[in-house]
């Protein structure tokens, strides 16, 4: 049989298709996938929450504190004015979800108040420091037991945890090649932050419904969010304001505040009551008065 | 702001994957088309072991190997693939134009030297990836036959 050559075929090993078509298609797969897993579990997290006792998110409370206290800085263990922040905290107090309140005074000149599960609220000396009125204060404090009562740290722990799992076992199965797990895990960052975003506006409205029950007005206490809004635009550097980060504020959650206020008739006007005479100073006790 | 730098050196990586990759692979499949019409004149035979094989005056064995990298752009692709299964149609190109290259190496090989045919060619390929798997994978095709003359 004599040999003839003749022209090769076209290829039949590469898939007609576009790269860029196949790409996409691929992309969107994982985005929705993840998406789906994210709310499911986002759903799952807050079912949870709800359901679990307040003795046993004490529990869970008791076991975290430490850990996040040592992130924050040096704990001030005996102290006067650990009484009264736990006075004040209580006056503010609103919900009955009788999750026992921890106050845990920081050493450290970050501004910075924050809640964890349990009931544990952190105050930094910076932020005793930066407060001008009691409302002020008030404020903040009342905001973070916004956070408690809504059990948005109990929240944020069920949904972080399946997360973790999940991001791990990408990254497990792709031994980190490049950065597809990347995109597993900036799907649910994105989604993180507009949920944080409504916690937060929550906790504003528990923070100031609390400061017009105790003072009768909600003068002075949005004073501290402004002085940050005006300082952040300065890039002020002699002070970290940590607060800033992990409670994204601007001009719209103080307007969103101002606007339920007129909504409801709660005066945002009233005189400010003063804080105690040496709150920035171990035990009222200042040095050099 | 650090997140965002990253984004963008990876979309960066992303595009020059794309575009670079698309461009070198055309290029390559104009002359592996144009170099398979040039050597198409001496035939790859494959004999059984029963079957006689043809005289011939000499025989030599040729031997013709490539690598071929993925870039970026597919190995990310490979990434998402590898999360829900199924196939990678991005690496197939990859895969055809390395076992044709290999083959046209061979060939061309063996019509410098002479030869009328390739008798019983095999292909083998293996991978060339970095260190502990991570990293844009490279692909080893080398193909071998027994040219006579």
């Amino acid at each position: 049989m004599k040999y003839t050559p003749k022209e090769i075929p076209e290829e039949v090993n590469v898939t007609k298709v576009h790269p860029l078509v196949n790409f996409g298609y691929l992309l969107g797969t994982v985005i929705v996938a993840t998406l789906a897993v994210y709310f499911g579990v986002g759903l799952a997290a807050n079912w949870l929450a709800t359901r679990i006792s307040p003795e046993t998110e004490a529990h869970i409370g008791h076991y975290l504190a430490p850990s996040i206290q040592r992130q924050f800085g040096k704990p001030i263990a005996d102290d006067d004015r650990l009484q009264y922040l736990g006075e004040l905290l209580v006056s503010l107090r609103e919900d009955t979800t009788g999750i026992p309140l921890t106050v845990h005074l920081i050493e450290s000149n970050v501004i910075n108040a924050a809640a964890l599960a349990g009931g544990h609220i952190f105050v930094t000396t910076g932020l005793l420091k930066a407060a001008r009125s009691e409302n002020e204060l008030a404020f903040v404090l009342a905001h973070e037991l916004g956070h408690v009562a809504a059990r948005d740290s109990l929240k944020g722990l069920a949904r972080a945890i399946p997360w973790a799992f999940l991001v791990t076992a990408v990254n497990i199965s792709n031994g980190d090649l490049l950065s597809q797990s990347k995109i597993v895990t900036l799907t649910g960052k994105l989604n993180e932050l507009h949920y944080s975003r409504k916690q937060e506006s929550a906790a504003d409205l528990y923070g100031l419904s609390a400061a017009m029950r105790r003072y009768g007005h909600g003068g002075h206490s949005l004073d501290f969010f402004k002085r940050l809004v005006e300082k952040h635009g300065e890039r002020d550097k002699s002070q970290v304001y940590e607060y800033f980060s992990s409670h994204p504020l601007d001009h719209n959650r103080i307007e969103a505040l101002q606007r339920v206020a007129r909504e409801k008739g709660w005066s945002l006007e009233g005189d400010a009551t003063s804080l105690p005479p040496g709150l920035h100073c171990p035990n009222f006790k200042c040095a050099n008065p | 702001m650090g997140d965002l730098i990253n984004a963008l050196i990876f979309l960066g990586l992303l595009a020059l994957g794309y575009f670079a990759g698309t461009y070198f692979e055309k290029q390559h499949y104009k002359s592996i088309k144009q170099r398979e019409r040039q050597t198409r004149h001496v035939p790859l035979v494959t004999f059984g072991a029963k079957q006689a094989i043809p005289e011939a005056r000499e025989v030599e064995m040729f031997a013709g190997s490539v690598v071929i990298s993925s870039d970026y752009f597919k190995t990310f692709t490979l990434g998402l693939r590898n999360l829900v299964g199924g196939r990678v149609v991005v690496y197939e190109s990859l895969l055809d134009r390395g076992r044709r290259e290999a083959l046209l190496r061979m060939k061309e090989k063996a019509i410098a030297w002479g030869a009328t045919q390739v008798l019983n060619v095999r292909l083998e390929s293996s991978t060339v990836s970095g260190s502990q798997g991570r990293g844009p994978i490279s692909i080893e095709v080398i193909a071998y036959g027994t040219g006579i003359r």
